[in-house]
């Protein structure tokens, strides 16, 4: 009697449980949907006449902003980012549901390459027929102990490389296209020629020095101003910092005489406070373009913005 | 709702992570109803948390596969906890969490030396999504080796939970079956923590268990309803994952808990 009651009520259970969870979730993967054609605006129509249409997917930020602008006004072109980690660099990035069923429909995947996506072997086993690009083919990168330091785009001219070798990439895939995607990178890189000066300049006048980093992206930063890295420490993510490693920061400084210290906002606010209160250098935070908004001139916008404030802390020390 | 069911099966990912999951729980579900039976909650979550020191030390020792070195720590830690519980000089579950407590803070002081711990915090939460056809095997192999001792030592075992003494007396080997029972918590734990997550794994042990221990009236009720729960939660929560874009391992174990508080207001209900 008992016995038969339990049965029942453990059927109507794993029914109850099965009908709300799949009823919530084809609710919410419905309004997914929604949302991602009101962001895509129009491309959803041209991915169903799909054929001819060349889906490219972008690992981050930068490559994706580098992207847009080449293939800007070019028909028949699909540009989509993979979803990115909250915090922090590409490095360790595990791809999501999400990613996969945006690489299984991809024609091009463009990455920056250097080790960052270290997910990549994973794909190209995955999908044999999905062309990589790689942006940092041949730019020579900065050591980084025994690695590479991928983080190329840090530098404006190296940016502009990146931008090539993503055109040229582009042009061996889709031929047709070939003179529109040089034309837009050749067009993309006299816009990034400011930006380039502006550094040159700032080299020129301020240049040499000893410097401290908080974030291995900005040794591109300091090798474009000429300056040398006495100590880097990467505060890449959300992690402790022994005491050890901060006595160690405080020495680099003043045995070095350092006077700058380059940190990234998120990161490095705990230990730039310290640097602050401890020593005679100076933190300034600058945006290591990991992540931003996706539009043209985001890319130029944001380097403006870190260039203004490496004018201003480096006329400020020279003043004193 | 057919092509949002089939959509599933495209990926070959998904496909894995789905074989996956229907080898693990029915294991996590047998596995389960003994440790709940015995009260070795304690044991199985010390376990899951030396995973992080086996690591640590294959990570030291320079071993290229960490699976090696986190599955032998896990044994000896299974045989230590298993010779301070017979003892029973102090309070078990007292050494046991001081035990789980200094694995766990060994593994993460090695783990985060040089600030690099964020390659590992995958382990904590776990993730399905990435598992691969040899791994697979593995479970498999470690699935047929329970279901062989299962039905060789149930019933001992059983006889032991309730009274050593008198297992004993009967002529079972308790000190072996006891310790083959600790390795193969030890292997099943290890093995499935890079897909669950430190964090969950105890959970999806022990709720199913606990689920049916709250309704079931006999052994053999409490053991097919545990494997049910199982089952059910994993693969409910894997679809969910799936659709919700949210972490697999955590999807499982809201699921078990639903099924879990269900089943006690039941269970209570009843009496």
């Amino acid at each position: 009697m008992k016995k038969n009651n339990t049965g029942i009520f453990v059927g109507i259970l794993l029914i109850v449980i099965t009908l709300v969870s799949f009823s919530s979730t084809f609710f919410i993967y419905k309004k997914g949907i929604n949302r991602q054609n009101v962001q895509n605006q129009g491309t959803e129509f041209q991915n169903t006449e799909s054929q001819d249409t060349i889906k490219v997917v972008t690992s981050f930020y930068p490559m994706y902003i580098a992207t847009m602008n080449v293939i800007d006004g070019i028909d028949g072109v699909e540009l989509e980012s993979l979803s990115e980690p909250q915090t922090g660099c590409l490095h360790d990035y595990v791809l999501t549901t999400e990613d996969m069923k945006n690489l299984s429909t991809a024609d091009v995947l463009i990455i920056n390459g250097g080790g960052i996506e270290s997910f990549i072997e994973e794909v190209a086993k995955t999908y044999p027929d999905l062309v990589i690009i790689q942006a940092c083919d041949g730019i020579e990168l900065l050591a980084d102990g025994d690695e590479e330091n991928a983080h190329a785009w840090m530098d404006v001219s190296l940016y502009e490389k990146q931008v090539e070798n993503i055109a040229a990439g582009l042009s061996e895939y889709d031929s047709a296209n070939a003179d529109k995607y040089k034309a837009n990178a050749a067009a993309y890189e006299k816009r990034l020629q400011p930006l380039a000066e502006r550094m040159s300049k700032l080299k020129e006048q301020y240049g040499g020095g000893d410097i401290i980093i908080f974030h291995e992206a900005y040794d591109y930063v300091a090798d474009a101003l000429g300056m040398e890295v006495v100590f880097v420490m990467d505060l890449d993510e959300e992690r402790q910092i022994s005491a050890g490693e901060q006595a160690d920061v405080l020495t680099a400084i003043s045995d070095n005489e350092v006077k700058l210290v380059l940190a990234d906002a998120t990161y490095g606010k705990k230990m730039g406070d310290v640097v602050d209160a401890e020593s005679a250098a100076k933190t300034i935070y600058i945006d290591p373009l990991t992540r931003g908004e996706y539009y043209e001139d985001s890319y130029i916008d944001h380097m403006n913005e870190n260039i203004d404030i490496l004018e201003r802390a480096l006329t400020d020390i020279d003043g004193n | 709702m057919a092509g949002y069911f089939s959509e599933i099966f495209k990926y070959d990912f998904m496909i894995r992570a789905f074989v996956a999951i229907l080898v693990i729980t029915p294991l996590f579900g047998m596995l389960g109803t003994m440790i709940v039976h015995r009260k070795m909650a304690y044991f199985s979550d010390a376990l899951g948390h030396s995973a992080l020191t086996g690591i640590a030390i294959g990570v030291v020792c320079g071993i290229a596969d960490t699976n090696l070195s986190m599955v032998l720590f896990a044994v000896v830690f299974a045989f230590l906890l298993n010779q301070i519980n017979r003892k029973r000089l102090v309070a078990t579950d007292t050494l046991i969490s001081v035990f789980a407590s200094c694995s766990t803070a060994i593994g993460l002081a090695i783990l985060s030396f040089g600030g690099n711990f964020s390659k590992y915090s995958a382990l904590l939460v776990g993730d399905i999504l990435s598992i691969t056809s040899t791994e697979i095997v593995y479970l498999l192999m470690i699935f047929v080796a329970t279901m062989v001792f299962w039905f060789i030592a149930i019933n001992k075992l059983n006889a032991i939970s309730v009274n050593p003494t008198l297992a004993k007396s009967t002529n079972i080997s308790v000190r072996v079956i006891e310790d083959v029972f600790a390795i193969i918590i030890a292997l099943v734990v290890t093995l499935s923590i890079k897909w669950i997550g430190i964090l969950l794994i105890n959970a999806l042990l022990i709720l199913p268990a606990a689920s049916a221990r709250n309704i079931s009236m006999n052994m053999r009720e409490y053991h097919g309803y545990a494997i049910l729960f199982s089952i059910f939660s994993g693969v409910i929560g894997l679809i969910m994952s799936y659709f919700n874009n949210v972490a697999t391992g955590p999807m499982i174990v809201i699921i078990a808990s639903v099924i879990y508080f269900a089943t006690y207001i039941y269970g209570r209900k009843r009496r």
